[in-house]
């Protein structure tokens, strides 16, 4: 029996970060040198192994991943479908989950640096793992169950990260509001698989995509996912626990929790284009997520601007900025069913995804940088802070081309996307656009704010210590990626975000 | 939703506007040696003024803080600020109330209009 | 309606009543501990529509008896319901030990004042 290793893939991306995680508590029993290498192997082997999912899916086609099957494509899907585990290898998976890695791997170098001076080390590496295989598998599934799984996966290991640093009160606090919101948010899409099951007795998102077919109890199972995961994916007027984790938690996995929301909005595309919007009727969907886009965009925007706290800043950012990739994919959407999908449609969807993909890795090069700066100053406050660029050149540099991609200002990668989203959104409807240009002109204002009070200015001297070498290598890998997508968009949008953008709106393998 | 008649494909390309960037620099240099070379530094000049006077106290000191930036915009809008912030009261009880009242505008939405 | 459909409606109601119950405990109640308990008022509501779903008159639990095996019914809404107790518990005793934690560093486990990430 020939074995496969590109096929079996979804398996490992989940199984390395699972089986690492529990490796390396024990691993610290040895020495702390040999668990810090433990955990670096784990996050390069997950990202090894996206790479042969990535690689496989794009050049041989998706596949389901049937757990279990004695054959890993099965020809008889249907009698497979009822008991098996099966994962949905396609290129929206792979869109995601190379999302995912690129910010895994970054935050985890960062890691090392960062929580240097900390106690209970072990644990930490345990639940960053954790988290990386529930974010990974909430894209990767192909059934609901599964799903609410990786969703409560996700949920305990993230807020056990947020409170990590338990000797603040306020970590905790953040961690108890995310935890409350989300426990809820998981007991309502139970709720909601549970009301899909009774009607049709199957949990799988191939064969419910052929199954529901609108009735009353789909229209409340539909309006509870919607908003769950929207509410998860830090979407206004849900997004209020969103400012408080990201600026409580441990600074070096604050983007990696904003990546858990970027995985849920990942999901809600998922279930709205593969399992249940589409049946009900894809115009209201996708109309309620270009209401909630629109809303995120301004609130998230506009609450960033009266910020004076660094992190909480750019909170508020990746909260408006949620909000572009809600209002992209909601036009494509909500016009799915009509001829003007091929005229526009389409090309917000490529706008939004790709938007979703560059968002992932420039908001974590902006956190991680500003976390840079929290670290050597020991000051969060924009009224204190100044005058960085003095004793931090390169920090200064990775957090002027983060700042400029996330405020979308050409060349770097977020215009190329949100330039895409301009021109698809414009037809739809021209008051979408100008919102989007609005928006995108007061994210300009608001990280000129933060990078003028924090770097520019007369040396004040507020640096204590040097920025350790791992946290530069982890913003300067993350520069690498933002500055690969700013030079190539072309490349990107044809080789990875139009795949997905089929695979998302095609039927399942 | 509006029709023009053609469908938007767009065109940009970040290496020629890089490219314009590096000529646009280039020029800029060029302009920058035409200028005096003969020009000395006052021991004054680089400093920051206010109106034209120097401002009191040590100018090494002086910096813009978070609040001061935007001042003029957020007491402008100040009603459309206010509740905003203050909306964000901190309480678990709130964070809750939002996600519900949210879920009960949506349901309604989409058994009204469906 | 009559009495016997009510009497099969019974689990469902009681379901809706759990959920309502509590999402209100939630919303309303200041008290941190009361407000994990509402959450687990609601993890057994839905447990309990997970339960009930899986019921079918005149067919058998799904374990080893001599039945025909036609006659069970799908063993996934049992199997569903473990699971969702096992993460109920996980995630009931996290919110419990943040709870603990905070009464250590704020000394109150009022919501009211429970409340330094604002704005």
């Amino acid at each position: 029996m020939n074995f496969d290793i590109f096929v079996h893939s979804p398996a490992f991306i989940l199984g390395i970060p699972l089986l690492f995680a529990f490796l390396t508590p024990l691993v610290n029993r040895l020495s702390e040198q040999l668990r810090n290498v433990v955990f670096g192997i784990g996050l390069v082997l997950t990202a090894f192994f996206v790479g042969l999912m990535s690689y496989q899916v794009l050049t041989e086609g998706s596949w389901l991943y049937v757990f279990g099957a004695n054959q890993p494509e099965p020809q008889n899907l249907l009698s497979y479908f009822y008991f098996r585990i099966t994962f949905v290898a396609d290129s929206f998976a792979v869109l995601a989950t190379i999302t995912i890695s690129i910010t895994a791997v970054a935050a985890g170098i960062y890691s090392y640096g960062f929580m240097k001076d900390e106690t209970g080390l072990n644990k930490f590496y345990t639940l960053f793992l954790l988290t990386l295989a529930g974010v990974n598998g909430m894209v990767l599934t192909g059934d609901l169950f599964n799903l609410f799984v990786w969703f409560e996966v996700t949920s305990v290991a993230s807020c056990a990260l947020v409170a990590f640093r338990n000797y603040r009160g306020r970590s905790v606090e953040a961690a108890l509001k995310y935890m409350v919101l989300s426990t809820v948010g998981g007991l309502l899409v139970l709720f909601s698989i549970g009301l899909m099951y009774g009607q049709y007795g199957v949990l799988n998102y191939a064969l419910l995509t052929q199954s529901i077919s609108g009735t009353f109890i789909d229209k409340l199972a539909l309006g509870l996912l919607v908003v769950i995961f929207a509410m998860k994916a830090s979407s206004a007027p849900m997004h209020m626990w969103a400012p408080d984790a990201y600026s409580e938690a441990p600074g070096s996995v604050t983007p990696f929790i904003a990546i858990t929301s970027l995985g849920s909005l990942f999901v809600l595309f998922r279930l709205l284009f593969g399992v249940i919007g589409v049946n009900v009727d894809p115009s209201v969907s996708g109309t309620l997520l270009i209401i909630l886009g629109v809303l995120s965009m301004i609130v998230g925007v506009t609450m960033a601007l009266v910020q004076t706290d660094l992190k909480r800043l750019i909170a508020y950012l990746s909260v408006s900025q949620v909000g572009y990739m809600m209002m992209a994919v909601g036009v494509g959407l909500a016009t799915l069913n009509s001829a003007d999908y091929q005229n526009f449609g389409t090309l917000a969807m490529k706008g939004g995804l790709f938007h979703m993909i560059n968002d992932g890795v420039y908001k974590a090069l902006l956190f991680l940088s500003a976390v840079a700066v929290v670290h050597v100053t020991d000051i969060r406050s924009l009224n204190k802070l100044g005058g960085l660029a003095h004793d931090m050149p390169y920090t200064t540099v990775f957090f002027l081309i983060g700042a400029l991609s996330i405020a979308g200002i050409p060349p770097l990668s977020g215009f190329s996307s949100k330039l895409l989203i301009y021109q698809s959104v414009y037809l739809y409807s021209p008051v979408l656009a100008i919102v989007a240009l609005v928006v995108s002109i007061i994210t300009l204002a608001v990280v000129g704010k933060a990078f003028f009070n924090a770097f520019l200015g007369p040396d004040q001297g507020l640096a204590e210590k040097k920025v350790p070498s791992s946290m530069l290598f982890g913003m300067g890998l993350l520069t690498v990626v933002v500055i690969i997508f700013t030079l190539f968009p072309n490349l990107i949008v044809s080789e990875i975000v139009s795949p997905a953008v089929k695979a998302l709106v095609g039927v399942m393998p | 939703m509006i029709d023009i008649g053609i469908v938007l494909e767009g065109i940009w390309s970040p290496i020629v506007f890089i490219l314009v960037i590096i000529l646009a620099s280039i020029v800029a240099y060029w302009l920058y040696r035409m200028g005096n070379s003969q020009y000395e530094k006052t021991e004054h000049s680089g400093d920051p003024f206010i109106s034209g006077n120097r401002p009191p106290g040590d100018i090494r000191k002086i910096h813009v803080g978070g609040d001061n930036l935007f001042w003029g915009l957020t007491k402008a809008l100040k009603d459309y600020f206010d509740p905003l912030i203050e909306g964000h009261t901190g309480k678990l009880n709130d964070y809750m109330y939002w996600v519900v009242v949210t879920l009960a505008v949506v349901l309604v939405y989409i058994y009204l209009v469906v | 309606m009559s009495w016997e459909s009510l009497l099969l409606m019974m689990p469902y109601i009681t379901v809706v009543l759990l959920m309502v119950i509590g999402l209100f405990t939630v919303l309303f109640k200041k008290n941190l501990i009361k407000i994990i308990m509402g959450i687990t008022i609601m993890q057994n509501g839905a447990n309990l529509f997970l339960v009930s779903l899986a019921y079918r008159s005149g067919e058998y639990a799904p374990i080893f008896t001599s039945a025909e095996s036609t006659d069970m019914v799908m063993p996934t809404p049992h199997a569903l319901t473990l699971t969702s107790i096992v993460i109920g518990l996980a995630t009931t005793a996290l919110m419990l030990s943040f709870t603990i934690m905070i009464k250590r560093h704020y000394g109150s486990i009022n919501t009211e004042d429970v409340r330094r990430c604002k704005e």
